[in-house]
């Protein structure tokens, strides 16, 4: 169990962190969603006692993580995936976490087969690919067999059987009462993986819920309908239950009746359709849409013709006022 | 690599010990001996310092045979300061030697910043402090010994010269053994203060160019200005120099007031090294890793 209160992190003028408090809880799989900077990876380090935070605390397993007397049974961590020296070989590296906590050498061997490691354990981590990087990391988040895992972007760099390997991990380890802690900025991931979420975006909590929950809230269809006889329109499709909201430039969107339903009641109510299209919102654009103001490094949208639709917009507004 | 869930429920459970102070140290102990460029390392100085007593001792053994190098030599001021004789001649890589051992004691742990060892270090060692005494035994012990090594080396390797040139080392002059066991206590001593300078800067150019300006540069500009001016400040900044004061306890010169005596100047050198290390250990356990 990992608790989070009023985690802070503040670099200079930049506040990575802001004020975070959750609760992941053990015998789950427990998704941490954000864009990139959000603020997930420094949260990880705080948990593990790399990062001093600037307010708040954090404890895993009911104490702060540098207290425990076996750290490695208690949290096993996977933060970037070069974290050892390019001139030991993966086993070398491995026994020297080990000897910190008196692990046999068997164990070491074990979590090098556990992990797809056998055939290079013997190598120098220098020649690693990112995967086999990867996979060295969840190797060291194994060694103790710690209750709690912290895996930062697991899946980074892994070929497809590796994916399904880590996701299938994360649930086997949860599934066995430990608390399971993965980020990732994919949302299809986390929903594949993950049975809670938090998300967050520019250091703050945007949601944090069942994975279903969110699933759900994503995938509400809505259709957009366009008629000269909105108003009217509009009343009976709320008669019949239907949420309607204004849309762009005359339009309005309906949710809660589905396409077929909208053109039925139009022909009964006489109105004129000029537009009818059911639009699904898909997991990614739900996530886009929770994330949209909070992302650290935003694309700007490019029009047709290439140019950046900020710098067009300014100059019809200064040129032409609509 | 298996691509279904890992059958671990068959497994015995995993034993952990407690973290401990001797564990921490072997964990330590793995890593320094399993980096190559280490081992080369210790194995090289070793190997120069038996190969420069060698060398000094063959030059004096020719002085035998010609007198007119031996008066040259010795009408040399720089040799005359040093004091020449049997003990500066087995001892005379501990330059070299300070060098090689401050740039590893430096690498150790710049190296974990550099790769992001680190981060595994510390999340498998929490405490941090543990980390960076384990680090100071594992090189000043290793320092110790192999410097030790190669002196006994240099020395059983030399005596056929020196006895011909008149120079043996004698070790019953408690002189001689001082600046032996010396020459054995400043590279120790060296690697430790080169230990707390890379945790301090983590970044291995840097503390590796501050070690060779501290240990090198700073005193040879002083051996001019202190030539070149009369100002008693120069002196004093002079003889406190780390190096310069650590040295003390190898060399065999004459005493002068310009120097300091050579268990004080040793204490000096000491002294800046348990600053460092202080500074060291507050400034680890308190900065983000």
């Amino acid at each position: 169990m990992i608790e989070a209160h009023g985690l802070t992190k503040r670099y200079g003028p930049k506040l990575a962190v802001d004020d975070v408090t959750f609760t992941v809880q053990p015998g789950v799989v427990t998704g941490f969603l954000g864009p990139n900077g959000a603020g997930k990876s420094t949260t990880m380090r705080m948990i593990m006692g790399l990062d001093r935070p600037t307010a708040g605390n954090v404890t895993v397993n009911g104490s702060s993580y540098p207290q425990h007397g076996r750290p490695l049974a208690e949290v096993g961590a996977l933060l970037e995936a070069k974290a050892a020296h390019p001139g030991r070989t993966a086993r070398q590296h491995l026994l020297a976490l080990a000897a910190t906590h008196g692990i046999a050498p068997s164990r070491v061997d074990e979590v090098i087969e556990l992990t797809g490691l056998s055939a290079v354990a013997r190598k120098r981590v220098g020649g690693f690919s990112l995967g086999m990087g990867q996979r060295l990391g969840i190797a060291v988040a194994l060694l103790g067999d710690p209750r709690t895992l912290i895996l930062d972007e697991p899946v980074n760099g892994l070929d497809p059987e590796g994916v399904l390997w880590v996701r299938n991990l994360a649930r086997f380890l949860a599934g066995e009462g430990r608390t399971v802690f993965l980020s990732s900025h994919l949302m299809s991931e986390v929903a594949l993986t993950a049975d809670h979420v938090i998300v967050i975006g520019r250091g703050r909590i945007l949601a944090d819920m069942p994975v279903q929950q969110l699933v759900d809230g994503a995938s509400r269809r809505l259709v957009r309908v366009r008629s000269p006889q909105a108003a009217d329109l509009a009343d009976a499709l709320r008669r019949e239950g239907g949420d309607v909201a204004p849309g762009d430039d005359g339009a309005f969107e309906v949710t809660g009746l589905d396409a077929a339903r909208v053109g039925e009641l139009a022909a009964a109510g006489g109105a004129v359709l000029h537009e009818l299209t059911p639009v699904s919102s898909t997991l990614e654009e739900a996530y886009l849409e929770l994330t949209a103001d909070s992302v650290e490094y935003q694309a700007e949208a490019l029009d047709d013709a290439g140019r950046a639709t900020g710098a067009e917009t300014g100059a019809t507004t200064d040129g032409a006022p609509r | 690599m298996t691509a279904t869930a890992p059958a671990r429920e068959a497994a015995p459970a995993v034993v952990v010990h407690r973290v401990t102070f001797g564990r921490v140290l072997r964990g330590e102990w793995i890593k320094f001996r399993t980096l190559r460029s280490t081992v080369w390392t210790v194995v090289i100085t070793a190997v120069v310092m038996v190969g420069l007593a060698l060398m000094m001792a063959a030059i004096v053994r020719t002085m035998v045979d010609t007198p007119e190098m031996a008066e040259g030599m010795s009408q040399d001021p720089g040799l005359q300061a040093i004091g020449l004789t049997g003990t500066t001649i087995v001892s005379f890589g501990y330059s070299f030697g300070a060098l090689a051992v401050g740039v590893l004691a430096t690498l150790i742990v710049t190296s974990e910043y550099s790769t992001g060892t680190v981060r595994s270090t510390f999340a498998a060692v929490p405490r941090r402090l543990p980390v960076l005494w384990a680090k100071l035994v594992v090189i000043v012990l290793t320092t110790a010994v192999v410097v030790a090594v190669a002196l006994v080396i240099a020395f059983v390797s030399t005596a056929p010269l020196l006895e011909d040139a008149g120079m043996s080392v004698d070790l019953s002059d408690p002189e001689q053994v001082r600046a032996l066991v010396g020459c054995v206590l400043y590279l120790a001593t060296v690697a430790a203060f080169a230990l707390a300078v890379g945790t301090l800067m983590r970044h291995s150019a840097g503390a590796i160019f501050t070690i060779v300006a501290i240990f090198f540069v700073v005193p040879l500009i002083f051996s001019i200005v202190v030539q070149a001016s009369d100002a008693a400040w120069t002196d004093w900044v002079n003889k406190l120099l780390p190096s310069v004061a650590g040295e003390r306890i190898i060399s065999r010169g004459a005493e002068t007031d310009a120097l300091l005596d050579p268990w004080v100047g040793y204490a000096v050198l000491v002294g800046y090294t348990v600053v460092l290390l202080v500074a060291a250990a507050i400034t680890l356990k308190r900065r983000d890793a």
